[in-house]
């Protein structure tokens, strides 16, 4: 009976001994997963950067950690800038230094656009919140809204600085035109040139043959039918194919074709894809009058507009 | 040299060592944690391969629930505009956050799991019997608030997955006659998921159903002790009390000297010998906290291995394309849909006969199986018993048949709930660009 009792204690001592090193190893693993994050090594390289470019005292001052832009009546959590800390270093830091510690450009657009009050994801899309390269750029699973990168805004043959200005109109929906946001304006000159509204209701005014518009951007891309859509099933693609020729996407619809030139298709689609249901409070929304009236010294609403020279946040 | 490094080892370890056999005993009856358990034990209960220690697996997934929850508590915020928000910061700005939340998550879904084995354990063996019936029924509703638990969790996160899987599942709950809609205008607070319906699905998670849980959990020990240990421990007794035992010789001082004769046989209280036991302490308490360091490991891996899914924010207007119950709700959910009969544009829902009839009946048939069972009491404590041949293998059916429906369900189900098998290409689900 001795040996019987010895053999238990010493077995499960032994376990014991090996599940408490394995305990131990792996806490030692969640410390170590803890502390090597993605945003480390640039956390690390970013003082340096400043020192080299003559800002010592601010490289000094730097401190590591995460960062954020916090603005809760936008319910903006942007986290970007943990990477991203050359953000505001466009008057000390040059253009060609690699993302992500390269500065944002400079421009009247930023200037009128604070990062204090606007944070990142509202004009570039993304999750703010993450804080790993995937996470934040594509935003994981079933995230709906991903970062408007250069490739996304190539495959849906835009720039990114044209793809962005959907989300400016988040904002500038009212404005008859705004600076700076030529793919928007032009869907606007037409939107009104083609008279959509004899036929769609838009903010409670309109013609009731075709389906309500107002948040025509919130509508649920699985609820389109594909079947007669070229290419990516995306809910942009749909609706270029669809304004340049309704029947061929729908053939049963009403909608005339308008066959639209592929860039007015685009530029439509952005303008579409931006009425959401959103809420931003009274600041934050311009006065119509005031875009138009900085419109007035350079009437770039004509058809075709070309590329606003100071490329934005690319 | 070796008895002066244990000296040593003595003197930095212990504050104190008994200086008789009556302060040893003491020390063990005094201590609130020792003394939870029996003096001895049984070995046949301390055997790894008849009980595998699953009972106390899922009491340690309880406690690690416990404790990772109280912790997740002190972030999450249960409100429909902060929740989602709440997870985001816990999986990318706290400090382990990320691990915190993924142990809890592994841990409830594991949970699940090993209780239903640890029930199944407790079926195959037959350890139900006799007065073990009622701590059979009290296992049965912890095991049903181990699912509510869990379901109850599953909204928290307040994403696309939570919002469409509880969707489902309070829409099969509204199928039972007469008091489903009630059931799912109490579960909801409301007709549709919001607000009330985190906040109600918040309290039960962390207040009612723990408490209802913890309260069971030390009934159904308490049980166990009150109905002598585990059934292995009736198997060796009966092996005791049939085995026949010499009489103890004595001699006996007579009148004329010593008498040589034979004396009663007494048995010890609990039917056993000395050498079918053990002390508690420390055989148990040590393999008690060895159970739970390997189940405690097993989730911190899992958590470190992988995340807890996160999907998008919930959107009431965008149905995921299949929306699925949480997997150990997905067999109904298959059930539903494979009873719903369809004659021309008339369709006959399966909801009332596959989610709520099939399922309340197995649940009624388990609950009342150890007054259902009819073998011999000898069949109790053995695994797989000849006697109980029909009852074990009707079980090990139905178990096999819901694992397959989860697996369907799971990984065959694809857009519009149709069947995809491994390799068939799913049509691509729409994006926004």
């Amino acid at each position: 009976m001795a040996d019987k009792n010895e053999s238990f204690e010493t077995k499960d001592f032994g376990w014991m001994v090996a599940m408490s090193i394995l305990f131990l190893v792996l806490v030692a693993v969640c410390f170590w997963l803890e502390f090597s994050t993605e945003w480390g090594g640039y956390q690390l390289e970013f003082p340096q950067l400043l020192g080299h470019y003559g800002k010592v005292e601010d490289a000094r001052d730097f401190q590591a950690g995460i960062k954020q832009i916090w603005i809760p009546k936008i319910g903006v959590t942007d986290r970007c800038i943990t990477c991203h800390l050359g953000y505001e270093w466009s008057s000390v830091l040059p253009a060609t230094i690699a993302e992500p510690l390269k500065p944002h450009p400079m421009n009247d657009m930023i200037a009128k656009h604070e990062f204090a009050k606007f944070g990142c994801t509202p004009c570039h899309g993304g999750d703010g919140a993450a804080t790993t390269i995937a996470g934040a750029h594509q935003g994981g699973t079933g995230w709906e809204d991903p970062m408007l990168s250069n490739a996304l805004a190539a495959q849906n043959g835009l720039t990114m600085n044209e793809m962005i200005q959907m989300r400016c109109n988040f904002c500038h929906r009212h404005d008859v035109a705004t600076p700076g946001m030529d793919e928007i304006n032009l869907a606007k000159v037409l939107f009104k040139k083609k008279k959509c509204l004899l036929c769609h209701v838009v903010e409670a005014r309109g013609g009731t043959t075709g389906p309500e518009l107002t948040y025509e951007g919130d509508r649920n891309p699985e609820l389109l039918i594909f079947t007669h859509v070229q290419g990516e099933h995306t809910m942009f693609n749909w609706n270029v194919q669809h304004l340049t020729k309704a029947s061929a996407v729908s053939p049963s619809t009403a909608m005339p074709d308008f066959n639209f030139k592929p860039e007015e298709s685009r530029a439509l689609t952005l303008m579409l894809m931006s009425w959401r249901r959103l809420s931003y409070p009274p600041e934050y929304i311009p006065d119509p009058e005031v875009a138009a009236a900085a419109m007035q010294p350079s009437p770039t609403s004509t058809p075709t507009p070309t590329p606003s020279a100071t490329p934005v946040a690319r | 040299m070796g008895d002066k490094i244990k000296a040593l080892w003595r003197k930095t370890s212990w504050a104190w060592s008994p200086e008789s056999e009556r302060e040893s005993s003491e020390a063990i009856v005094k201590n609130f944690w020792l003394h939870w358990f029996p003096a001895k034990v049984a070995r046949a209960s301390m055997d790894w391969n008849y009980s595998f220690w699953l009972g106390t697996a899922s009491a340690s997934l309880l406690l690690i629930l416990t404790i990772t929850g109280v912790m997740l508590m002190f972030f999450y915020v249960p409100s429909t505009e902060r929740a989602y928000g709440s997870i985001k910061d816990l999986q990318y700005a706290v400090s382990f956050g990320r691990l915190l939340r993924n142990q809890h998550r592994w841990a409830a879904e594991g949970m699940v799991a090993v209780v239903y084995i640890h029930m199944a354990r407790v079926f195959f063996t037959g350890a139900y019997r006799g007065p073990r019936a009622v701590n059979w029924v009290v296992g049965v509703v912890l095991f049903l608030a181990t699912l509510f638990l869990s379901f109850t969790g599953y909204l928290l996160p307040w994403d696309q997955l939570a919002f469409w899987a509880i969707t489902v599942g309070t829409s099969i709950a509204k199928q039972a006659p007469f008091v489903g809609p009630t059931i799912q205008f109490i579960l909801l607070g409301g007709h549709e998921i919001g607000q009330q319906t985190l906040l109600r699905f918040y309290v039960l998670h962390v207040f009612f159903l723990p408490v209802l849980a913890w309260v069971l959990f030390a009934y159904h020990m308490w049980r166990v002790r009150k109905d002598g240990g585990l059934a292995a421990v009736e198997r060796v007794r009966n092996e005791r009390v049939m085995a026949p035992k010499a009489t103890p010789k004595t001699k006996s001082y007579s009148l004329f000297g010593l008498t040589p004769g034979t004396s009663v046989q007494v048995m010890s209280s609990t039917g056993l010998e000395e050498s079918d036991q053990v002390f508690s302490s420390p055989n148990m308490s040590r393999r008690i906290a060895l159970v739970f360091l390997v189940v405690f490991n097993i989730t911190l891996l899992a958590a470190i291995l992988f995340n807890a899914p996160l999907e998008g924010l919930a959107n009431p207007s965008v149905t995921p394309n299949p929306a699925k119950a949480p997997w150990y709700f997905v067999w109904l959910q298959e059930l539903v849909a494979s009873t719903t009969v369809r004659f021309g544009g008339y369709t006959v829902s399966g909801a009332l006969l596959g989610g709520i009839l099939l399922p309340g009946f197995l649940l009624a048939v388990l609950t009342l199986w150890p007054w259902l069972d009819r073998s011999p009491l000898r069949a109790g404590g053995r695994w797989l018993a000849p006697e109980r041949k029909r009852q074990n293998l009707t079980f090990a059916i139905a178990t096999l048949a819901i694992i397959v429906l989860i697996m369907v369900g799971v990984y065959l189900r694809g857009p519009y709930w149709r069947i995809y098998w491994p390799g068939q290409p799913r049509p691509e689900t729409p994006r926004l660009y």
